[in-house]
């Protein structure tokens, strides 16, 4: 970050910037918000294990780019994508010729209906800081419109693609709404070259009895910056279900709200990998509102070399939520001498008759499994990294799309150096 | 600083305070000339007057902590009489017949035996139960293998080097808010050193829980266990105690040198306030137990049933190689009370290993909060902890939340956290009246189980009280 000047401020530099012209109220309450505000540093609560200091400045406008998509394309959603490079849409790139009849899948700036729906999720609850700053100034994004009752059959593939050649800012933005008994799974994967920021907001509603899948997938660069919203409401007995995969990224954050109303059900699963100075930080907020929902949640985290990795898990039972059911687990392994793990599961229960509980573990691979596998004539390091491996496939099992499970096998291969053991399924 | 300097030296002038030694109180407030004339009144030394000033120097540059998930109103510092000489008390009753029949129930209830029952209601003490000779029995016994026990001031003049040594080690004065406050203004407390390779043939303080009642609101204590040595020490006791002070600020500092081991147990039934949140104790307290040595223990266990407010952590820092920590805790809340508790592991040396038990109870409109750090530092090879922090909820407006933090830097470390919330609900209560166990035994019989990997670790005595006390808080909150 060569231009990222002390003193310089990432918030004015970038509120300097060109203002889009849509959604001109949304985005003044946005800078109003912004209005005087700086960036959190560790003496902020939540921000206590992670420094922003390395984003001090020097980002600009992101300009626009091409790049080539081949090899970011999944056979299954080849006719269900919508890719955007640099924050602009890339009509060229996408294709949604197999997307069916009746569901509205298209970019934010063919989108005045969505107007209404926009910024709404969450109302009521505090804007964070990076989400406020991309509703200020997101150029564009995906709007996915599910009607009453219709199951997607294919999955939707969201592409963000990055391509940084001086230090620019990108602000993706998502809005999925899914009407009554809709049903739909969607890919959302970020990927990048440079160094940049990104902050995309995503926001879901899910109305009653609907079901949304959704797999996210951060490959940023390494030297990039990722710091995401996401705000999920779900309406009576529908269901969210995402699993967040964190590969990429410098310094990564994944802020997902969830509100449950009653018989909701919600999955939150997460996984980082991480090497190097890699920091990743995850601060999610669970709120049961109302009776009978339920919610679970497994967060894990592989970390190497001086990386980082924090967790901050809150689970809110509110008053009358009866019959919650509440179960999180933060499990982490460490693999080498400076790497770091803070976490920090939290329960806040103000219903009597619930079933909650959490978990959360750190260590490294359990000698006696290394020994089981080593006793059965496998070496030292392939035990090694097929434990590692092992621990990382668990949250990857579970992901519908077979391309996309495969592709991410072989990169947690890559990773845990378990590639050498040959096909693992 | 030259700011601070200036309040300083204002603050003085501001409330026109003269010092006059000859007094037995000084008006309220605070400022360096009543710290002096704290100081001159109990004879210290010139060094703990430093320490002292020192204390409320950087306590007017700190701003009192906002973290804990307690609300209340923050009290008025300068309105606090912070010395009075303690004044013989005049027994209030001639005999136990004369006292309320409703704190005559609750001693009845806990089992509390009959002379401390006169004790502690403040019935004349007959010869029966002379508290002053049985203190000098027990304390020439201890003597006599070179333990030291005594009030904190006796310390400052019989042993200044040991205080002087030890004072501040564990909690610096400049540690928190209220710790600072403490320093400035401790009026007393209690000091026990155990010396090199002794083990204390009693309980501390089991003897003597009726007579230590005058170490005020500030008090201070401090044990030192040298190599070798181990002892227990209990501190408060199961009857409701009442006070006008609100505001308690207690620090307790904990060293243990190699192989020596302090258990140090707590039960604590302030006043709570009444039903609606009246009155009641702030008990906002800082604990702390320095493993120094190689193989040190140190052990809290706490049974925290009364205050309004709870600010407490007592904690463990494991800085001694082999050494271990542990944590076991009950905390009750009921009707308003809030308590935000827990502890602090911090692992430092080699093949240190903590264990944290926690139970909270919330009833009524109460809120119950576990708060907790568990930190291994990047040298604490092999560093193991466990904790188990469970809650359980009566009745649909109270809240329980955990708030573990755990801050791993070295990979060798094992770091296990788990948190499970329960409730006692008219289900499990009907179970027992099904088989003609009443409602009041079966809520007993639950909240023994519940905490009975906390109780095993507490004193016989004191364990047969706890479990009185839990039901006895807990009556008519359910069903």
């Amino acid at each position: 970050m060569t231009s990222a000047l002390a003193g310089s401020n990432l918030l004015a530099d970038l509120l300097n910037g060109p203002r889009p012209a849509e959604w001109a109220p949304l985005r003044e309450a946005a800078e109003q918000r912004l209005a005087g505000r700086e960036l959190p540093t560790t003496s902020d609560e939540d921000w206590k294990y992670t420094d922003l200091k390395l984003l001090a400045g020097g980002f600009s406008p992101a300009p626009e780019a091409t790049v080539d998509v081949a090899g970011h394309l999944l056979p299954e959603m080849v006719g269900t994508r919508q890719v955007f490079v640099n924050g602009r849409h890339a009509p060229h790139a996408s294709c949604a010729s197999a997307v069916p009849a009746g569901v509205r899948y298209f970019p934010m700036s063919h989108a005045s209906e969505a107007c209404h729906t926009l910024g709404s999720v969450g109302n009521g609850t505090a804007k964070g800081l990076f989400e406020d700053l991309n509703t200020a100034r997101f150029q564009d994004g995906a709007v996915i419109l599910v009607p009453k009752n219709l199951k997607v059959a294919l999955p939707l593939h969201l592409l963000f693609i990055t391509k940084a050649e001086s230090p620019v800012a990108v602000f993706p933005r998502v809005l999925v709404v899914l009407e009554r008994g809709a049903e739909l799974e969607l890919v959302e994967e970020h990927h990048g070259e440079g160094a940049y920021l990104s902050c995309p907001v995503v926001e879901i509603r899910v109305a009653e009895g609907a079901i949304l899948r959704h797999e996210r997938v951060q490959r940023e660069s390494p030297e990039a910056f990722h710091l995401t919203s996401l705000k999920a409401e779900v309406g009576r007995g529908g269901q969210y279900h995402s699993r967040t995969l964190s590969f990429g990224a410098r310094l990564s954050r994944q802020e997902p709200r969830v509100r449950l109303a009653e018989g909701a059900d919600a999955t939150l699963d997460g996984l980082a990998l991480l090497d190097g100075a890699q920091v990743a930080d995850t601060h999610s907020f669970l709120h049961h509102a109302e009776p009978g929902a339920t919610s679970h949640q497994l967060h894990k985290c592989i970390v190497d070399g001086k990386a980082r990795a924090v967790f901050n898990g809150q689970i809110l039972v509110a008053k009358g939520a009866q019959g919650t059911d509440a179960q999180q687990q933060s499990r982490n392994l460490l693999l080498s001498e400076a790497a770091r793990v803070d976490t920090k599961p939290q329960l806040e229960i103000y219903a009597d008759d619930v079933k909650c509980s959490h978990g959360a573990t750190v260590g490294q691979l359990d000698p006696e499994e290394l020994f089981y596998l080593q006793s059965r004539g496998m070496n030292a390091d392939d035990a090694r990294n097929l434990l590692t491996y092992g621990f990382a496939a668990d949250v990857l099992t579970h992901i519908p799309v077979a391309s996309l499970r495969r592709s991410l096998r072989q990169l947690v291969m890559a990773r845990t150096q378990a590639g050498s053991l040959g096909e693992l399924s | 600083m030259s700011t601070t300097l200036n309040v300083v030296t204002s603050q003085a002038y501001k409330y026109g305070f003269v010092t006059d030694i000859e007094a037995d109180s000084v008006a309220p407030g605070l400022s360096e000339d009543v710290i002096r004339f704290i100081s001159a009144k109990k004879g210290e030394p010139d060094w703990l007057l430093e320490f002292r000033l020192k204390a409320y120097r950087h306590w007017l540059t700190m701003a009192e902590p906002e973290w804990a998930k307690v609300e209340y109103p923050k009290p008025d510092f300068q309105k606090i009489v912070y010395y009075s000489a303690p004044k013989p008390k005049k027994p209030q009753y001639a005999s136990l017949d004369e006292v309320d029949p409703e704190l005559r129930r609750t001693f009845e209830k806990l089992g509390v035996p009959i002379h401390e029952q006169e004790a502690l209601a403040g019935v004349a003490v007959d010869v029966v139960f002379d508290s002053v000779s049985v203190t000098t029995t027990y304390r020439e016994k201890l003597a006599a293998v070179g333990i030291i026990f005594c009030s904190f001031s006796e310390a400052v003049k019989s042993h200044p080097d040991l205080v002087k040594k030890y004072l501040g080690s564990v909690v610096p004065s400049s540690d928190n808010f209220y710790a600072a406050l403490n320093s400035a203004v401790f009026t007393d407390g209690s000091f026990v050193f155990i010396p090199k390779g002794v083990a204390c043939p009693m309980d501390l303080s089991t003897y003597f829980r009726i007579n230590n009642k005058e170490s005020g609101q500030f008090e201070r204590t401090l044990i030192i266990a040298e190599e070798g040595a181990s002892v227990s020490y209990l501190e408060g006791c199961t009857a409701p105690q009442f006070d006008t002070n609100q505001l308690h600020a207690a620090v307790v500092e904990l060293v243990a040198l190699d192989d020596a081991s302090i258990k140090y147990s707590t039960v604590q039934n302030w006043y709570a306030g009444d039903k609606d949140g009246k009155g009641g104790i702030f008990n906002f307290v800082t604990k702390r137990g320095l493993c120094k040595g190689k193989r040190s223990h140190i052990s809290w266990t706490q049974v925290e049933t009364g205050s309004a407010i709870t600010w407490k952590y007592p904690s463990c820092v494991l800085l001694g190689d082999d050494s271990i920590g542990e944590f076991y805790s009950v905390a009750l809340t009921n009707h308003k009370q809030q308590a935000d508790t827990g502890t602090k592991m911090i692992h430092i040396g080699r093949n240190t290993k903590s264990t944290i038990v926690s139970k909270g109870i919330s009833a009524g409109d109460s809120s119950n909060s576990y708060r907790g750090l568990v930190k291994v530092q990047p040298k604490a090879e092999g560093a193991r902890n466990f904790s188990q922090c469970d809650s359980m909820l009566i009745g649909q407006s109270s809240s329980a939340s955990t708030f573990p933090y755990i801050e791993v830097q070295n990979r060798s470390a094992r770091v296990e956290h788990e948190a499970t919330t329960s409730k006692i609900g008219e289900e499990q209560l009907l179970y027992f009246q099904q088989r003609g166990i009443p409602a009041e035994e079966a809520i007993s019989m639950i909240i023994n189980g519940f905490c009975k990997d906390v109780f095993r670790e507490l004193p016989m005595e004191f364990a047969v009280e706890a479990t009185k006390l839990l039901s006895l808080k807990l009556e008519g909150s359910v069903g």
